[in-house]
């Protein structure tokens, strides 16, 4: 049914923004035409995706290959791309968003007068390139190529601002990133490549269930440990809330988007493709997983209830839905002998990745609109603020519906069949967990819409935001709960409990004197640059959760299930 | 055990050699004295392969006859490295030369100081 | 065949730099004219021997001295063996890689010194001296030959390094004559250890003998406490050449007193012609068979190898000067080259684990050459340009010198092993032999080293790229020799490096396959590289 077909487009559209990057930077004098640049490579790029779309879901693989990279084994490891439904998924995803990213960005940076613009625009596209790369690689040692990439091109972006701060972060994401990647990604790669003599996606399973099974168990807890470190698993997170010094479109496209779920991204490669669902239940991988998994994805939704700056609050809403995914893909193991329960939860995660997608770029481009509009970043001074960007927080309202789970938008489906997944698998406890942190979804995103729409600044009910000691000093809990060590406190994580710093030294943020000054309905809150993709990706977010089928989405991940269910 | 090293004495002075040199050499503050300690380790090492061309028994590959040969290889490279040896004397003590008439000191542990200071 | 192209390989640049020495006393700017003449020619040579041994599979052999010397019968109580009699140079798919990068990195350092200094015939004809001695390091087939080719690069390069402005220069020249000379002393004595045991000083010969293959040794001399010691002393000689921990001593302080255009030079080929000499012994002359009696002795260098790559990164990490931060990263990187050389004939690995580490030795070899000496001239560059030598003072700078402040981001972290990029390729191919070896933990830190260099590499990233230069007050720049601008030679060495670290990175398969009757020869144990 499968046929591969040698063409070049896989690389193409990876190269496509490698390419602009050249240009960006020659025009660096005339931003206009820079950003142009930024649009009309994610056009080319998504074009390039989207013309393979029919293909791939009638069976047909692009592939293309630049022949061995390394040799040694049975003719060593190519390194190759290969358009398939899985990897579809991720690059039709990461290619959309960035055009309504690339208008977002030029309105943010312009909204702030940020300095370094080209540098930002040039990492950006470069990012973009990586994170395709990632999606359509066909074996461990290519994605672990662009997973390197995506980091050493993501590192500019975190540590735009040029303080301290940024600098802390980006040391910071350096180290966390080359641990996970450099050494478990290309640790677990080798094992792999010993173990089965080949790293081909799809073409490992056999040999890794007769192979030693401590070996295979350790290649697959450092290849897991390895991708987790980007999908944000718990402990190792803490680079991502601190990452959130970004500029938003960082924040919002690479950090809730193609950075991390390149990171959920590999381990859906390992869990489906590496070892496949014989060898996971076989080694029984799929419970430990599953169980970090469940602990970080309630423990994030904690943390996050206590955060009071909108980011970092986001940013561990993130961690905790990227374990969402991991949960389902890693319940794939015990799911196995349950044929639809397999279905449900591959179903489940692979939907998630662009439900999350769609709906938490909206909430970042809104808390960017938010800042470049009134520099307000804290949630405590936001009472009010509907009046101010009606649009806005509407968006916003909607997209925090989605991720607490609520029918007609994305989020429901997706969180829906991982329900059924983990049921029928008969792991009930995890749908348990599933619906405790939809609650606690609930807790942390509701006051904020409650309070944007239904307080003013001067008449506010206290927040359900816990912010006394859980069992510390207040001012080391962000510390104590999130493992990150003590030395990278920056003003960031003490955001509770310290003086509010909104980074623009000149402006205040909140309400000024007189509360939010009230605006209409059409749209005179800000720049349409910006305003434009939030409701934009919205609209996408309640297209998804409406009619997640004719997007392609659940099309795609039908064909994937089929393949990996055989 | 002692006939052992009686017939073998010339190990022995090798072997102190070697020893003294390369104390000197750690030891001494003094340059000079330091590259005097290199030579003396470097004689040691030519005199251990002296030593060992000469094998009991042996008998030239060339000329027929009596009497007591020993190995021409080691000779010939015991004369090479000696050149080499030479060299790197000559070199050491140009650069001695150097520091000296910067500093005006030989002692390492004043230059030490003297370059702290600076 | 060819054979006597391996001699006037040799012999070319000796011979070339007394021509620089006497052309300048005709016209006073001769000499760099000569040199460049002669390095061209010598790499037209070069490129002649690699055809003949790559694609024409050839191993070439060279007899010096003519017909008196050369494959002898020898007839001792009745048995009969070849012996060489003479100096024999050969060329083979291990030496010719080496050969290769020789003559390329000395033809791109003296473009680089055109600009960058130091200048005069006779620093011209020092350099000539050097290329052929690191030239015949790579080419011999002899053991005591070695420790006088060694001795040549040795002289010529503690000459080069005093050639520094400062009298500091003397001074760390002085150290390294004095360590580098105990050095191949210690390398010197166990070769006559060896020697004694075999009478043998050719390589395929001693290697012969200590099989026990000449009739007239009762079985193989493994376990000869001679040979045993003669191993130990070789190995610590080598090592010292090459900087291992804790022989690293001369090394820091050479690199960072020496003028840049030399740091260059001996950055990319002195540590790497003595780790090539020690892969060849370890390889062809004691081979895997020596090892499987010696097992201990091989771990302890394994250990060191392993602590040098640990304890080189994070000094590293603490120095503030830019040159220093590199020299100590070359402990660091040399210690996985000898990591990989212990891999490959370690009694635990099989075939592939053989081939795979030979793979490493060679790529990373190459690799490191490549990426050190291109961020050496690129950090020369940003000296003479900027006079920015400390960690400090690179604040910034980014903006200021885009090209050099990019090579300098593409090296750094092909160092660090982010991929494609032949940094990557070499720690790929040494862990993989250690992962099929399952030393596991070697396995760990040459994954590990990965985050050890990330902790230097950043911060100077971080410099370059995130630190406003208001907050630092660049120094005055100071003019190197040469006009106010860089030279296009001194960005473009840097430039060229990082555009070759990053293609290596893609011919990373072909690389290695030209290895692979060294491996091969390996694995059997066998004395020679058979084509």
């Amino acid at each position: 049914m499968t046929e591969v077909v040698a063409d070049p487009r896989p690389l193409l559209a990876v190269l496509s923004s490698a390419i602009a990057i050249v240009f960006i930077i020659a025009s660096h004098s005339r931003p206009n035409v820079r950003e142009g640049w930024s649009v009309l490579a994610a056009l080319t790029k998504f074009g390039i995706i989207v013309s393979m779309l029919p293909g791939v879901l009638d069976g047909t693989r692009y592939e293309w290959s630049m022949g061995p990279i390394v040799g040694g084994g049975n003719g060593g490891i190519e390194f190759a791309l290969q358009a398939d439904p899985l990897g579809m998924i991720f690059a039709t995803l990461a290619s959309l968003l960035w055009i309504f990213t690339a208008f977002y960005a030029a309105g943010y940076m312009r909204g702030l007068d940020e300095h370094s613009q080209t540098r930002f625009f040039a990492a950006f596209a470069a990012s973009l390139s990586a994170a395709v790369g990632v999606a359509f690689a066909k074996n461990l040692l290519t994605i672990f190529v662009f997973y390197e990439l995506l980091s050493v091109a993501t590192y500019p972006l975190v540590a735009h601002n040029e303080d301290p701060e940024a600098r802390a972060a980006g040391r910071k994401y350096l180290a966390y990133t080359f641990f996970g990647g450099g050494v478990l990604v290309l640790g677990g790669t080798a094992l792999v490549f010993v173990l089965a003599g080949t790293t081909t996606f799809g073409e490992t399973g056999q040999a890794l269930a007769n192979a030693d099974p401590a070996l295979a168990k350790a290649a697959f807890a450092l290849l897991a440990t390895g991708f987790g470190v980007k999908a944000g698993l718990m402990p190792l997170h803490s680079w991502l809330p601190d990452a959130m010094v970004a500029p938003t479109p960082v924040s919002g496209l690479l950090h809730a988007v193609a950075v991390v779920k390149s990171g959920v991204f590999g381990i859906a490669r390992l869990v489906l493709e590496v070892y496949g669902p014989g060898a996971m239940s076989q080694f029984g991988l799929g419970l430990p997983l599953a169980a970090v998994a469940a602990f970080t994805l309630t423990a994030a939704s904690v943390i996050a209830l206590r955060q009071d700056r909108l980011k970092r609050r986001l940013a561990y809403s993130t961690v905790s839905q990227l374990s969402y995914i991991v949960l389902g893909l890693a319940l794939v193991g015990p799911a196995v002998s349950n044929g639809d329960g397999l279905r449900f939860v591959i179903w489940g995660a692979l939907l998630h990745i662009p439900a999350h997608a769609f709906m938490k770029l909206t909430l970042f481009f809104c808390a960017g609109f938010i800042h470049v509009e009134t520099h307000t970043d804290y949630i405590s001074e936001m009472d009010g603020i509907g009046k101010r960007m009606p649009l806005t927080m509407a968006a916003f309202a909607v997209a925090a519906a989605g991720m607490a789970g609520i029918p007609l938008v994305a989020g429901f489906v997706s969180k829906w069949f991982l329900l059924l997944g983990s049921v029928q698998a008969g792991q009930s406890i995890f749908a348990v967990i599933l619906l405790i942190s939809g609650v606690l979804n609930i807790a942390y995103f509701w006051p904020i819409v409650y309070g944007a729409f239904f307080e003013s600044h001067d008449s506010a009910d206290a927040k359900p935001l816990i912010s006394g000691p859980f069992g510390g000093r207040a001012s080391e809990d962000a510390v104590a709960t999130d493992g990150g060590s003590h030395a990278e406190g920056g003003e960031g994580q003490g955001g509770e409990t310290e003086a509010h710093d909104d980074g623009h030294h000149d402006h205040h943020g909140g309400p000024g004197p007189g509360g939010w000054e009230r605006v209409g309905w059409t749209g005179q809150e800000g720049s349409w640059l910006m305003l434009g993709p939030i409701l934009v990706i919205a609209a996408g977010a309640l297209v998804l959760g409406i009619v997640p089928y004719e997007t392609g989405f659940l099309e795609l991940i039908e064909v994937v299930a089929e393949e990996v269910m055989g | 055990m002692i006939e052992a090293y009686a017939n073998r004495y010339t190990y022995v002075l090798v072997a102190a050699l070697v020893a003294i040199g390369l104390y000197i050499l750690i030891a001494s503050q003094n340059l000079v004295k330091k590259i005097i300690g290199l030579s003396i380790f470097q004689t040691g090492i030519f005199l251990f392969f002296i030593t060992a061309a000469f094998v009991e028994g042996g008998s030239s590959p060339v000329i027929d006859g009596e009497g007591l040969y020993a190995s021409p290889l080691p000779q010939v490279i015991v004369l090479t490295a000696i050149v080499v040896g030479v060299a790197l004397t000559a070199v050491a003590l140009a650069l001695i030369v150097r520091i000296y008439s910067e500093y005006g000191t030989l002692d390492e542990e004043t230059l030490r100081e003297v370059r702290a200071d600076e | 065949m060819s054979d006597s192209l391996l001699g006037l390989v040799i012999v070319l640049p000796l011979l070339g730099s007394a021509v620089s020495l006497g052309a300048g006393l005709i016209r006073n700017h001769a000499g760099w004219w000569v040199a460049a003449a002669i390095l061209a020619v010598e790499a037209a040579l070069t490129a002649r021997l690699a055809y003949a041994i790559y694609v024409g599979g050839d191993r070439l052999v060279h007899i010096l001295g003519g017909e008196t010397f050369g494959r002898k019968e020898i007839t001792v109580d009745g048995g009969t063996t070849n012996f060489t009699v003479g100096i024999e140079l050969v060329g083979d798919a291990l030496s010719g890689l080496v050969v290769v990068l020789i003559a390329a990195v000395a033809l791109g350092v003296l473009a680089y010194s055109r600009h960058a200094g130091p200048r005069g015939n006779i620093f011209y004809a020092v350099y000539l001296i050097m290329t052929g001695g690191l030239m015949g390091v790579a080419l011999t087939g002899d053991l005591f030959n070695l420790f006088v080719f060694l001795e040549i690069v040795g002289l010529a390069t503690y000459a080069l390094v005093s050639t520094g402005r400062g009298v500091e220069s003397a001074v760390a020249s002085l150290k390294y004559l004095v360590v580098g000379t105990t050095g191949a002393s210690i390398y010197l004595i166990g070769v006559g250890y060896v020697f004694l045991e075999t009478g043998a000083l050719n390589m395929v010969d001693v290697s012969r003998s200590l099989a026990g293959e000449p009739p007239w040794f009762d079985g193989a001399l493994y376990s000869e406490p001679l040979v045993v010691a003669g191993f130990g002393f070789i190995a610590v000689g080598l090592a010292t050449k090459s900087a291992i921990f804790p022989l690293h001593t001369w090394q820091p302080d050479a690199y960072s007193e020496a003028p840049d255009a030399v740091t260059v030079y001996i950055s990319a080929l002195a540590s790497t012609s003595s780790a090539y000499a020690f892969a060849r012994i370890t390889w062809m002359v004691f081979t895997p068979d020596f090892f499987a009696v010696n097992r201990r002795l091989l771990e302890a260098v394994l250990v060191l190898a392993c602590v040098s790559v640990v304890v080189g990164s994070a000094l590293a990490a603490m120095q503030r000067r830019v040159k220093r931060v590199f020299a100590y990263s070359s402990v660091a990187q040399f210690g996985l080259i000898f990591a990989a050389i212990c891999i490959a004939v370690h009694p635990a690995a099989g075939e592939r684990a053989t081939q795979f580490a030979v793979y490493g030795t060679a790529v990373h070899l190459v690799g490191h050459a490549v990426i050190k000496s291109g961020l050496f001239a690129a950090a020369g560059s940003l000296a003479s340009g900027e006079g920015a030598r400390k960690l400090e003072e690179y604040a910034g700078l980014a903006s200021r010198r885009p090209f050099v402040a990019g090579s300098m981001a593409v090296l750094g972290l092909s160092l660090v092993g982010v991929p494609p990029s032949v940094g990557f390729v070499g720690k790929w191919y040494i862990g993989v032999g250690a992962v099929n070896a399952e030393l596991w933990a070697v396995v760990a830190v040459i994954f590990a080293s990965t985050v050890l260099s990330l902790l230097y590499t950043a911060q100077l990233l971080e410099k370059l790229y995130f630190s406003s230069d208001i907050e630092t007050h660049p120094m005055e720049s100071v003019v190197a020799d040469g006009g106010e601008a860089l030279s296009y030679g001194m960005a473009g060495v840097g430039v060229t490096a990082a555009i070759l670290a990053v293609s290596l990175g893609f011919l990373g398969a072909d690389l290695a396959s030209l290895l692979d009757p060294v491996w091969q020869a390996v694995a059997e144990s066998a004395p020679e590289v058979t084509a």
